[in-house]
C-alpha cells in the first residue's frame, strides 16, 4: 500500500474543513439569511408595487395619527446600538473573555426587547390598521415581520446568554455566538432598509 | 436482458418506429384552426415556422436515440470498454453557438409577428367594451347597445368583417380571459382598479361566420359555461343587425290586468331547484308564468326557443311573465342564472 | 472493497423499529422516509388525476360536480409538485449526496429530520380542507382575486396556504442543508469539479430553492393577510393589484419548475454514462449549463403572464427562448455520451432514455409557448397542460423512476426484477404518451384548461377519450412497479456493492451502506473515482474486482478531459 493510499483512511473522511475555514454552522446561518433576504425582498416588492400604482397620496389614511418618524428614529438608534453591543460581545469571546460576552449579550438582549416594545407602542398609537388600505397593509406586514424577526433574535440571544452564564463558550469554541451575531446584524440591516423606505423615502 | 444481436435490433427498430407513428397519429395534425383574422394569419405563419424547426429537432434527436440504442448496443459477453471520450471543445462550441443563432432568429421573427398582433389603427371600425363577469359576457357597443347572455348560453358578439375591431376588456370580479380560438388571440380580463388601464386588443376579421369563444382563465365553478359566439358579417349586415338590437333591446313587458287567460305557477325552492320539472301551456294564445322565489338567491325563467329571457326575481318575491302565443310542441324552460340545475320541460298543447 | 457491515450487537443499541424510524437523523433513513411519503402522495394525486380524466372522458358531467372537480385539479397540481416530485428527488438527494461526496451524513442531521417531518404535516393540512367544507379549489396557481375571501370563502384555501408555507419552510431548510453539506463535507481529493453531476444538480437546485421559495412564502402570507385580516395586497377595490400576486407567484414558480427538473437531469446524467460505459460527455459544459439554467430561471417568470397585458413581452420572450440553449447543450451531451458507446438497456437506462426523449418534446412545446404571439393562442389551453406534463412527468417522473430502479439495489441490497421493470416502463411510456400527446392538439384547437365539461359540438371528444384511456394505463403501470418493489424487498437477488459497474462513490460501499457510510474511501482524482478503481486506466477490468488502491498518474490524459 503506497504512502498516498495510507493517507486516505476512514478517520480522514470527516476532516475537510481547515482550521481557518468557515465553520459549517456559520455557513448554514449565512445561507438561511440569504433566504430571509429573499423573503423580505418579496415583502418590499409588494410595498414598492403598491406605492408605484397608488393613485394620489401614498401614506397613512386620512385622519390617522400619521407616521412618527421621531419614535422610528429612536428605535433605529436602539437597534443600531444593539448591533454594536453584539459585536463587542463577539470580539470579547474571540479573546476568551466570557465575562464581557455575558455583559454585552445581556445589553443586546435588553436593547432588542426595547425595540420590540417600542414597535408595539408605535402600533398602538398609529391610528390605522392592517385593514386600512394598501398602505396600512404593506406597512404592518413589513414592520410586523421585521419585528417578528427581532423577536426571534431575542429568543436566540436569551439562549446565548443562558449558555454564556453556564460557561459554555471559549475563544476556540463559540460558533453559536458568531452565528447569532450575524443574524442580529442582518435584522438590523433590514430595519435600516425598512426605515429608509417607509419613513425617509415615503 | 439483451437478446441476440440482430433480432433484438430489428425489434428495437420496429418498436421505435411504431412508437413514432403512433405519436404522430395521436397528435392530429398539430395545427391551430384556420385563422379568421389578419393578425391570426401572421401568428399561424410563425407557428408553422416553429413547428418546422421542432419537427427537425424532433426527428434529429429522437432519431439519434433510436439509432444509438440499435447501433451501439453492448453485445453479451463484450467486456471491453468503448473509447472514453470526455468532450470535444470544438463540437461543444458549435452546438452552443448554432442554437444561440437559431434562438436569436426565432426571437426576431416573434417580435415582428408581435408587432402585427399589437398593431393599432388610427380609427377602428368599432370599439366594443367586453365585460367579463362570473359567469357570462356582456358586450357594450357604442350608442348604448348592450348584448348580454347568461351562464351556459353564449353571448352574441356581432362584428363587422374587414374593418379593425377594438375590444376593451374589463372584468367585474375575478380574472377572466377573452379567447376566440379561430382568431388565434386571447387576452386576460383583469380588474386592475386604479393600477392600470384595461387591456385592449385589435384585429380585423377576414371571413364572415360564427366563431366560438370561451373564457380562458379559471374563474370558479362556471368557468366552462362562460361562452360567447362571434357573429362576423359584412358591414351593411352588421349595421342592420345592430339597429335591430338597439330597437329590440327592451325587456319583455310585464302583464297588465286581465292579460293572463292562463297562469302557470312555478316556484323556485331550496336549494337552486324548481318545484316542478314539467309544465303545460295552451297553444296559440298568450299565457303567463308566475314565478315565486322561495329560495335564497335570485332566479328567473327563460325559454330559449322563442328568445324569452325574463327579469330576475329576488328571494321572497314573485313575478309574472307574459309569454306571447306559442305553437304546439315541446320546449325547455330554465333559470338563466342556473341553467344546469334548474331546467324543465314546457309542453305546449292544443 | 467488500465491506463487512458492523452491526451493533449490544442490546443497548436496539430500540423499537418504529421509534427508530420516527426519531432517526440518519440521512439514509430520512431519504427513504422522503421517498415513501412522496409515493403515498403520488398515489393520492394520481387518483385525483383519474377523477379529472374520468370526468373529461366524454361530454357531460357524469361523476362529480363542478366544485369537486375544481378541488380535484387544484389538489392534483399542488400535491404532485410540492408533495411528490420535489420531495422524492430531495429524498434521493438525501440518501445519495452524502454517499457520493464520501461524507458520513448531511451537515445538519437534526434539521434534516425536521425538514422531512414538516412534509406529512403540511401535506395533511393541505388535504384537510376536504374535511372542513372543501379543499382549495382555485388551481395550484391560486390567482387573486379568485382566492380572496369574497370569491373563495371557506377554510380550505387557508389550510392550503398554511400547509404550503410549512412545506416551503421544509424545503428551504433542506436547501441550507444540501448546500452546506456539498461545500463542507466532501471527501479529501474531491474538488468541486470532481463531484458527480447529480451533486451539481442538487447544488444548483438547492440554491434555487433557497432564493425562490421565500418569495412564495411572502406571497402566501400576503394572501393570508388579505383573506383573514382585511389586507389589501391584491384587492383592486382598495388599491391592491391582482397582477402583483402573479408576479410574486411566478417569480417563485418558474425557478420551481427547474427545481423539479434539474435533479432528475442529474439522475439521468449518472445513469447514461454507467449504462453506456463511457464518461458523461462534456462534464464541465454540463456544469456550466446547469448553473446558467439556474441563473436564467430567475429572469423568465413573466412568460406565464404574457396574456395579462402587463409585462414587457420582448424581454421575457428573449430570456425564455434563450434558456433553450443550455438545455440543448445538456441534451447534446447525453447524446454524445451514447455515441460509440456500449449500451445496456436495463430498466434504469430505459427510464433515463425515456426522460431524454420525452423532455425533448416538452422542451419543444416550451419554445413554442415562449413566443408571445403563439402564446396568445395557446396560453391556458390544453397545450400548456401537455407541455407541463411532458416536462414534469415525461421529464422528472421518468427521472424519479430511473433513480428508483438505479438506486434500489444500493438502498436495499436487492436487485429489482428486470422483466417486470421493463413491463412497467413500456406500459408507463405508452400510457403517458397516449394521455398527453393528444392534449397538444386539444389546446391548438382551443380547449381551455380547468374546465369540468365541454360541448359535444367542439370536436374534442375523441382526443379526450384517448387521453383518459392513457391515464388509466399509467395507473395500471404502477402495479408491476409496486409488485416488483415488494417482491424484491422480500426475495430479490442480492445486489452486492456495485451491481451496475458504476462510477461514483455510493457504489464503493456495501448495499445498503453501514450507518457511517464508508469503511474506507478510494482515492479521488476524477469525477469517476470508482471507475478508475475498477478499470485502471480505461483498459479491461481487473479480474476479481479487488478494491486495491490503484493510483492514477497525475498526467493521465483521460483525467484531464478532451479526446484521448
Amino acid at each position: 500500500m503506497s504512502a498516498r493510499a495510507a493517507a486516505v483512511d476512514s478517520h480522514d473522511v470527516h476532516v475537510t474543513a481547515r482550521e481557518s475555514a468557515m465553520p459549517t454552522a456559520l455557513l448554514g446561518m449565512l445561507l438561511f439569511i440569504a433566504s430571509e433576504v429573499m423573503f423580505f425582498g418579496g415583502l418590499f416588492a409588494t410595498y414598492f408595487n403598491a406605492r408605484a400604482s397608488a393613485a394620489g397620496e401614498w401614506g397613512p389614511p386620512a385622519g390617522a395619527h400619521g407616521l412618527d418618524i421621531v419614535l422610528a428614529g429612536v428605535l433605529t438608534v436602539v437597534l443600531v446600538t444593539s448591533s454594536f453591543t453584539m459585536q463587542f460581545g463577539v470580539w470579547a469571546i474571540r479573546r476568551g473573555d466570557i465575562g464581557k460576552l455575558r455583559l454585552w449579550t445581556a445589553l443586546t438582549l435588553i436593547l432588542g426587547v426595547a425595540f420590540v416594545l417600542g414597535q408595539l407602542y408605535d402600533y398602538s398609537v398609529l391610528g390605522f390598521g392592517i385593514a386600512d388600505g394598501v398602505f396600512g397593509t404593506t406597512f404592518y406586514t413589513l414592520t410586523g415581520f421585521h419585528g417578528a424577526h427581532v423577536f426571534g433574535g431575542t429568543v436566540g440571544l436569551t439562549i446565548l446568554l443562558a449558555r454564556a452564564m453556564r460557561g459554555q463558550f471559549s475563544a476556540r469554541n463559540h460558533v453559536a455566538v458568531e452565528a447569532i451575531s450575524i443574524y442580529w446584524h442582518f435584522v438590523d440591516v433590514v430595519w435600516i432598509a425598512v426605515f429608509s423606505t417607509i419613513y425617509l423615502l415615503r | 436482458m439483451p437478446t441476440t444481436g440482430a433480432r433484438s435490433r430489428a425489434r428495437s427498430i420496429v418498436r421505435a418506429g411504431g412508437l413514432l407513428l403512433f405519436l404522430m397519429l395521436l397528435g392530429g395534425c398539430l395545427l391551430p384552426p384556420d385563422p379568421k383574422t389578419d393578425a391570426g394569419q401572421d401568428v399561424f405563419n410563425l407557428y408553422i415556422l416553429v413547428l418546422a424547426l421542432a419537427a427537425l429537432v424532433f426527428v434529429g434527436v429522437e432519431g439519434f436515440i433510436v439509432y444509438a440504442i440499435v447501433r451501439y448496443r453492448r453485445e453479451p459477453g463484450d467486456d471491453a470498454l468503448p473509447e472514453q471520450h470526455h468532450g470535444n471543445t470544438k463540437v461543444e462550441i458549435l452546438w452552443t453557438a448554432i442554437p444561440s443563432v437559431i434562438v436569436l432568429v426565432l426571437f426576431v421573427m416573434s417580435v415582428i409577428t408581435l408587432g402585427s398582433v399589437e398593431a393599432r389603427a388610427d380609427r377602428p371600425g368599432v370599439t366594443i367594451e367586453v365585460v367579463a363577469k362570473q359567469w357570462t359576457w356582456d358586450f357594450r357597443y357604442p350608442d348604448g347597445v348592450e348584448v348580454t347572455g347568461s351562464s351556459g348560453r353564449p353571448t352574441e358578439l356581432p362584428l363587422p368583417v374587414g374593418e379593425p375591431v377594438r375590444l376593451v376588456i374589463i372584468s367585474e370580479d375575478v380574472n377572466h380571459a377573452f379567447f376566440v380560438p379561430e382568431f388565434l388571440i386571447k387576452r386576460d380580463a383583469i380588474d386592475m382598479g386604479e393600477n392600470a388601464a384595461p387591456n385592449e386588443i385589435e384585429f380585423t376579421v377576414t371571413e364572415a361566420g360564427t366563431y366560438a369563444g370561451q373564457c380562458a382563465e379559471f374563474c370558479g365553478v362556471g368557468h366552462a359555461d362562460m361562452i360567447f359566439v362571434v357573429n362576423a358579417m359584412p358591414r351593411a349586415d352588421y349595421d342592420a343587425h345592430m339597429a335591430a338590437l338597439a330597437a329590440g333591446a327592451t325587456p319583455p313587458p310585464a302583464p297588465g290586468e286581465g292579460d293572463c287567460p292562463t297562469t302557470i305557477q312555478v316556484a323556485a325552492v331550496e336549494s337552486i331547484r324548481f318545484d316542478t320539472d314539467s309544465i303545460e301551456a295552451p297553444a296559440g294564445e298568450d299565457f303567463c308564468i308566475e314565478l315565486t322565489n322561495n329560495d335564497a338567491v335570485e332566479h328567473d325563467i327563460g325559454i330559449d326557443e322563442i328568445g324569452f329571457d325574463g327579469e330576475n326575481v329576488a328571494p321572497g318575491e314573485s313575478i309574472t311573465y307574459l309569454i306571447p302565443a306559442m305553437e304546439a310542441g315541446d320546449y325547455t324552460f330554465y333559470c338563466t342564472i342556473h341553467p344546469r340545475e334548474m331546467v324543465g320541460e314546457l309542453k305546449v298543447t292544443e | 472493497m467488500a465491506t463487512t457491515t458492523l452491526e451493533p450487537q449490544a442490546d443497548t443499541y436496539r430500540r423499537s423499529w418504529v421509534l427508530d424510524w420516527l426519531t432517526t437523523v440518519d440521512h439514509k433513513k430520512i431519504g427513504i422516509l422522503y421517498i415513501v411519503n412522496s409515493f403515498i402522495f403520488f398515489f393520492a394525486a394520481g387518483i385525483l388525476a383519474l377523477v379529472i380524466r374520468s370526468e373529461l372522458m366524454v361530454p357531460g358531467l357524469q361523476f362529480v360536480d363542478i366544485e369537486t372537480y375544481n378541488q380535484a385539479f387544484t389538489m392534483h397540481g399542488t400535491i404532485m409538485i410540492f408533495l411528490f416530485v420535489v420531495p422524492v428527488l430531495t429524498g434521493f438527494g438525501n440518501y445519495i449526496v452524502p454517499l457520493q461526496l464520501g461524507a458520513p451524513d448531511m451537515a445538519f442531521p437534526r434539521i434534516n429530520a425536521l425538514s422531512f417531518w414538516l412534509l406529512p404535516l403540511g401535506g395533511g393540512l393541505i388535504f384537510s380542507g376536504y374535511l372542513f367544507g372543501g379543499a382549495a379549489a382555485e388551481g395550484w396557481t391560486a390567482y387573486a382575486p379568485l382566492t380572496s375571501e369574497r370569491f373563495a370563502p371557506g377554510v380550505g384555501t387557508d389550510l392550503w396556504i398554511i400547509g404550503l408555507t410549512l412545506v416551503g419552510t421544509a424545503s428551504i431548510l433542506g436547501a441550507v442543508n444540501f448546500i452546506a453539506t456539498i461545500f463542507k463535507m466532501r471527501a479529501p481529493g474531491m474538488t468541486l469539479f470532481r463531484m458527480p453531476i447529480f451533486v451539481w444538480t442538487v447544488l444548483v437546485t438547492a440554491t434555487l430553492i433557497l432564493l425562490a421559495t421565500p418569495v412564495l412564502a411572502a406571497g402566501l402570507i400576503a394572501l393570508f393577510i388579505d383573506r383573514n385580516y382585511g389586507g389589501s395586497f391584491f384587492d383592486p377595490s382598495v388599491g391592491g393589484n391582482p397582477v402583483l400576486w402573479q408576479h410574486i407567484f411566478w417569480f417563485f414558480g418558474h425557478p420551481e419548475v427547474y427545481i423539479v427538473v434539474l435533479p432528475a437531469m442529474g439522475v439521468v446524467s449518472e445513469i447514461i454514462p454507467v449504462f453506456s460505459r463511457k464518461p458523461l460527455f462534456g462534464y464541465k459544459a454540463f456544469v456550466f449549463a446547469t448553473i446558467a439554467i439556474g441563473l436564467l430561471s430567475f429572469t423568465v417568470w413573466a412568460h406565464h403572464m404574457f396574456t395579462t397585458g402587463q409585462v414587457l413581452l420582448p424581454f421575457f420572450a428573449f430570456m425564455t427562448t434563450l434558456i433553450a440553449v443550455p438545455t440543448g447543450v445538456k441534451m447534446f451531451n447525453w447524446l454524445a455520451t451514447m455515441w460509440r458507446a456500449k449500451i445496456t438497456l436495463a430498466t434504469p437506462m430505459l427510464f433515463a432514455l425515456g426522460f431524454v426523449s420525452m423532455f425533448l418534446i416538452g422542451g419543444i412545446s416550451g419554445v413554442m409557448l415562449a413566443q408571445p404571439p403563439i402564446d396568445f393562442h395557446l396560453q391556458d389551453t390544453y397545450f400548456v397542460v401537455a407541455h407541463l406534463h411532458y416536462v414534469f412527468f415525461g421529464g422528472s417522473v421518468f427521472g424519479v423512476f430511473a433513480a428508483a430502479y438505479y438506486w434500489f439495489p444500493k438502498m436495499t441490497g436487492r436487485m429489482l426484477n428486470e422483466p417486470l421493470g421493463k413491463v412497467h416502463f413500456w406500459l408507463h411510456f405508452i400510457g403517458f404518451n397516449l394521455t398527453f400527446f393528444p392534449m397538444h392538439q386539444l389546446g391548438l384547437s382551443g380547449m381551455p384548461r380547468r374546465i369540468a365539461d365541454y360541448s359535444p359540438d367542439a370536436g374534442w371528444t375523441i382526443l379526450n377519450l384517448m387521453s383518459t384511456v392513457g391515464a388509466f394505463m399509467i395507473a395500471i403501470s404502477v402495479l408491476p412497479f409496486l409488485v416488483n418493489v415488494i417482491a424484491s424487498l422480500i426475495n430479490g437477488q442480492p445486489a452486492g456493492d456495485d451491481p451496475w459497474e458504476a462510477n461514483t462513490l455510493e457504489w464503493a460501499t456495501s448495499s445498503p451502506p453501514p450507518p457511517y457510510n464508508f469503511d474506507r474511501l478510494p482515492p479521488i482524482h476524477s469525477e469517476r473515482p470508482l471507475f478508475f478503481l475498477t478499470h485502471g486506466h480505461g483498459h479491461a477490468p481487473a479480474a476479481g474486482r479487488e478494491h486495491d488502491v490503484i493510483e492514477e498518474p497525475e498526467d493521465d490524459p483521460e483525467r484531464r478531459g478532451g479526446l484521448a
